[in-house]
């Protein structure tokens, strides 16, 4: 067993350098001050920005898509975080829970906003959030409206609150999502409760009446982004679905409605954060301060088809063409006071409880 | 003789050549499948402080299996169940095709056997996916049912759910069912193929009877092969989740499923592992039971 | 011979039509998600998703290995594939060799470790050299993948080649030693020419099992993305046609160089 740990110990560094991992950032001293390595989801940007702030900022910059769910992710990092050890990228853009949660572990670095003028461009409702009270650790990249996806042609009818998902006229055609915030939200809302002062015995409802749905046949699928084409094709007549997919395809298909339910809905962000270990934190904050442009966050966002954290985009699309002009006009891009004061964000969970509500969520979700 | 033979060669080539060249290969095999499968069962006997801590504390916790089983048990029982019926299928889809191209390939066999081989060239996952686009609600397999007005008769029967194919128990036995046939065909051919053909052709003059022949003769001998054929659909299948993710609903969760979430959601590891071992452990004795049943010793 | 034959009775020539028919069908069986597959890769989809068939386009074969998170994934699987076959054909042919030519204590208990691997499902190897890696504190990416990999193709390898070189004729060995021939010699020249064809089928299933492989992946990739665990990761925002045009282009490859290996072993028959 001492030969063992032996080559345990001596193994990793000589594989490391004999592997191609270019995990450990920078190959040599003087290229590294140049590198940045953004980890993001996938088709989360459009196709000319990268190229365009390689050109602006002269850096070496690494743009990748592998980051496709946060519980995946979270796995993957956790035990080198838990080490002190660089994860690779110096950007990753976590969903609010999982950057609270980062927070509150003492992973991720403070962001040098003192580098970040157009910081001052973040719209005021996501400033010093729940995530991040102080705002010192994370930066919006996007955020989003969590309500009912529905396709009118198969439903037959308009729907306007969650209560309509569970019509058994619908039975077998409904989805829900496996972001458990999100649908257990929108469910507390359903029984009357807040969700953003969420608590075990307060969701107990929710969760009953997820599950009877599940049981008995209502609830078809819990999906990621893939709902989109069952909604199109008529496989879902409704779902819980994200504001920006329905933005893109409703454009090309107008059969397809997204609606905040009458009783509310629930607000998201995915928000840059930067994990410990990455020592390119100055170019990092090039990154920030170049997405955080108006003219560069509208090109973004007319791609993405979310909610941009980033004031001045509205203005820049209505005195863009036709096309940008009527995304200035989307509710679901920029929805109204009245809309946004109907949303909700979810409750910050300790620990205990943020366990206690996954293990419910993934007993209900069959695993 | 030969066993002389044999001596004479290893005292003259030295007693340490085999070990010399087993070494590489069995070190490898014993530091990564035997030290992982030592270090799993510590840690399914181990506990967790909190969720995000990554060490867990050993302490002999049998408590691990026995809520691991009990919690669990409708994913396991489901996964038995669903891979049992795949491997059944496969031995009945797989059987005659074996057979065909054994006995009547003749110049062909080459030929027949790589057109088996040819569709999984292509990647699990996308094959699978693919099933899913045959099976969507709009897709062809349904659209025919709803024209020769089948519908209704196969939702009774639990076969189509809710008017859809796709998050049903059928769809995910039968993604199981394609995607490891070919385990099943290729160890029946190759037992099947090593059967004289005189002998069959003696049976049944024998028997005056195709069918006979073929059960008391060509039955029995192809046996290890089908025996191999389901060790190699089974036990994959038992373990598999990709089928129950793309083509299941939550009602058609596996156990794979299960230590899939334990261990990348939950980081729930000891249950993770208490789930693997279990899993094993069901394996093992289903495998001995079934090598008793077809009375088959020569296995591998 | 076989003159004698009894007269084929109704029966039997029912049963002898409806086996071919149910054959046949098993082959259609087969091929069904392979015609979707190559089809849906000349789909323009709606959106993201390329699931429901919209219509016909030749857009996506137009740059099939355009640069992207995809091409990347699959470059890292071949190179993954080629590195693990390599290594495992080495490491596996060794053991086999030394199970066929050599009578010594363990034989039993050696097969014994080269079967389990196999007979154990993929998803505890998987979680258990996951665990072992986070265990010693090793970054999971392309050095672990390689490792894992290596790992399960070694068993199948040492399998594969023991049943090809299991009836072979030695005693050409012995006549070469006999001789007088050091034992590399004889090794290069008489040894390895017999093994070669079954160490050849072992190390192409090796790359096959590799590149295909996704669960024990899936556990050990950490950043890393192969193939197989791309589409997973991207399945849930977009399944791209430009997956069914690489898994098309793979397919008409290795069938291409099925042809060839057939063509060739013809060529040298005839010869």
């Amino acid at each position: 067993m001492g030969a063992v740990a032996g080559v345990g110990l001596v193994g990793p560094s000589l594989l490391a350098a004999c592997g191609s991992d270019d995990k450990k950032t920078g190959g040599n001293g003087g290229a590294a001050s140049k590198s940045l390595w953004f980890e993001n989801w996938p088709a989360y940007i459009d196709e000319e920005t990268v190229d365009l702030f390689k050109q602006a900022s002269d850096l070496e910059f690494r743009y990748t898509e592998s980051y496709n769910d946060n519980n995946e992710y979270f796995a993957k990092v956790q035990s080198d975080l838990a080490a002190g050890r660089s994860i690779g990228p110096d950007i990753i853009a976590p969903t609010y829970w999982l950057t609270a949660r980062l927070i509150n572990l003492g992973w991720v670095q403070e962001i040098p906003f003192d580098k970040i003028p157009n910081a001052k461009n973040l719209v005021p409702q996501l400033q010093n959030p729940g995530w991040d009270p102080d705002g010192k650790f994370s930066l919006p990249w996007q955020s989003g409206m969590t309500g009912i996806a529905y396709n009118i042609k198969t439903t037959g009818r308009e729907l306007k609150s969650m209560a309509d998902l569970f019509d058994p006229a619908f039975k077998g055609k409904i989805g829900m999502l496996t972001e458990m915030r999100d649908t257990v939200g929108l469910v507390m809302l359903l029984t009357g409760e807040d969700p953003a002062t969420a608590t075990m015995d307060t969701a107990e409802a929710a969760f009953a009446k997820i599950q009877g749905a599940k049981d008995s046949g209502q609830v078809r699928q819990f999906t990621g982004n893939d709902y989109m084409d069952d909604l199109a094709g008529g496989g879902f007549a409704a779902c819980i679905g994200w504001s920006g997919d329905i933005g893109q395809l409703a454009l090309d298909n107008p059969d397809l409605r997204f609606v905040i339910p009458e009783e509310g809905g629930m607000s998201w962000s995915d928000t840059m954060v930067l994990p410990n270990g990455t020592e390119h934190v100055a170019n990092a904050a090039i990154w920030m301060n170049y997405v955080y442009d108006p003219e560069n966050a509208a090109r973004i966002a007319e791609y993405v088809g979310y909610n941009s954290p980033v004031a001045g985009v509205q203005e820049i699309f209505a005195a863009g063409d036709d096309f940008q002009k009527a995304l200035a006009e989307s509710p679901l891009l920029f929805p109204d006071a009245e809309t946004t004061a109907r949303l909700k964000v979810f409750a910050s969970l300790d620990e205990d409880t943020e366990a206690a509500f996954d293990e419910r969520f993934s007993s209900i979700v069959g695993a | 003789m030969a066993a002389d033979d044999d001596g004479d060669r290893t005292k003259r080539r030295g007693r340490w050549v085999p070990f010399g060249l087993l070494s590489p290969g069995m070190i490898w095999l014993g530091l990564f499948f035997l030290l992982p499968l030592v270090t799993l069962a510590r840690t399914s006997l181990s506990v967790k402080e909190s969720r995000f801590a990554v060490d867990a504390k050993f302490t002999w916790e049998w408590s691990n299996f026995t809520n691991a089983i009990s919690d669990y048990s409708e994913q396991f029982v489901r996964s038995f169940i669903y891979a049992g019926t795949a491997t059944l299928l496969c031995i009945a889809i797989g059987y005659p095709v074996a057979y065909v191209i054994a006995v009547r390939g003749g110049r062909y066999k080459n030929a027949l056997l790589g057109l088996v081989v040819v569709p999984f060239f292509t990647s699990f996952l996308i094959r699978t996916l693919a099933w899913a686009t045959v099976l969507a609600d709009n897709g062809p397999v349904l659209g025919m049912l709803e024209r020769l007005h089948l519908v209704g008769t196969l939702d009774s029967l639990g076969i189509v759910q809710n008017g859809g194919l796709l998050s049903t128990h059928v769809a995910v036995i039968g993604g199981l069912t394609y995607n490891f046939l070919p385990f099943m065909i290729l160890p029946i051919y190759v037992s099947l193929e090593k059967i004289d053909l005189r002998l069959t052709e003696a049976a049944k003059d024998l028997y005056n009877n195709g069918w006979q022949a073929f059960r008391r003769v060509v039955l029995p001998l192809s046996l290890p092969g089908v025996f191999a054929g389901s060790l190699l659909t089974f036990i994959p299948a038992a373990g598999d989740f990709v089928n129950a993710r793309f083509l299941g609903g939550p009602n058609n969760t596996m156990i794979g499923t299960v230590v899939q979430d334990r261990f990348l959601v939950q980081l729930d590891y000891p249950t993770a592992a208490a789930l693997s071992f279990t899993l094993m452990a069901i394996i093992t004795v289903a495998t001995l039971v079934y090598a008793r049943l077809l009375g088959t010793d020569d296995l591998v | 011979m076989a003159t004698d034959r009894s007269p084929e009775t109704t029966a039997g020539r029912v049963g002898r039509w409806s086996l071919t028919a149910f054959a046949t069908a098993g082959f259609i069986y087969l091929f069904t998600p392979i015609v979707v597959i190559v089809a849906f890769s000349f789909n323009k989809p709606a959106g993201k998703f390329n699931i429901i068939w919209r219509h016909f386009t030749l857009d996506n074969w137009k740059d099939p290995f355009a640069p992207g998170p995809l091409t990347d994934a699959m470059i890292l699987s071949l190179k993954i594939a080629t590195i693990a076959a390599f290594v495992a054909t080495v490491l596996g042919s060794l053991i086999a060799l030394a199970l066929v030519r050599y009578r010594f204590k363990g034989g039993a208990l050696v097969n014994l470790l080269l079967v389990l691997p196999i007979t154990t499902p993929e998803i505890v190897m998987g979680s258990s050299l996951a665990t072992l890696f986070i265990d010693w504190g090793w970054q999971r990416g392309f050095t672990t993948i390689v490792i894992a990999h290596i790992l399960f193709c070694t068993s199948f390898v040492a399998l594969t080649v023991k049943a090809r070189i299991r009836g072979f004729d030695w005693s050409l060995e012995d006549a070469a030693m006999d001789l007088g021939a050091p034992p590399w010699r004889t090794f290069s020249r008489v040894t390895l020419p017999l093994i070669t064809p079954g160490i050849l089928a072992a190390a192409l299933l090796s790359f096959a099992l590799s590149i295909d492989d996704f669960i024990i992946t899936f556990f050990n990739s950490g950043s890393e993305e192969t193939f197989p665990i791309r589409i997973f990761g991207a399945s849930r925002v977009e399944i791209s046609p430009q997956i069914n045009v690489l898994a098309t282009i793979v397919l008409l490859g290795s069938v291409s160089l099925m042809l060839a290996g057939v063509l060739f072993r013809r060529r040298l028959e005839e010869s």
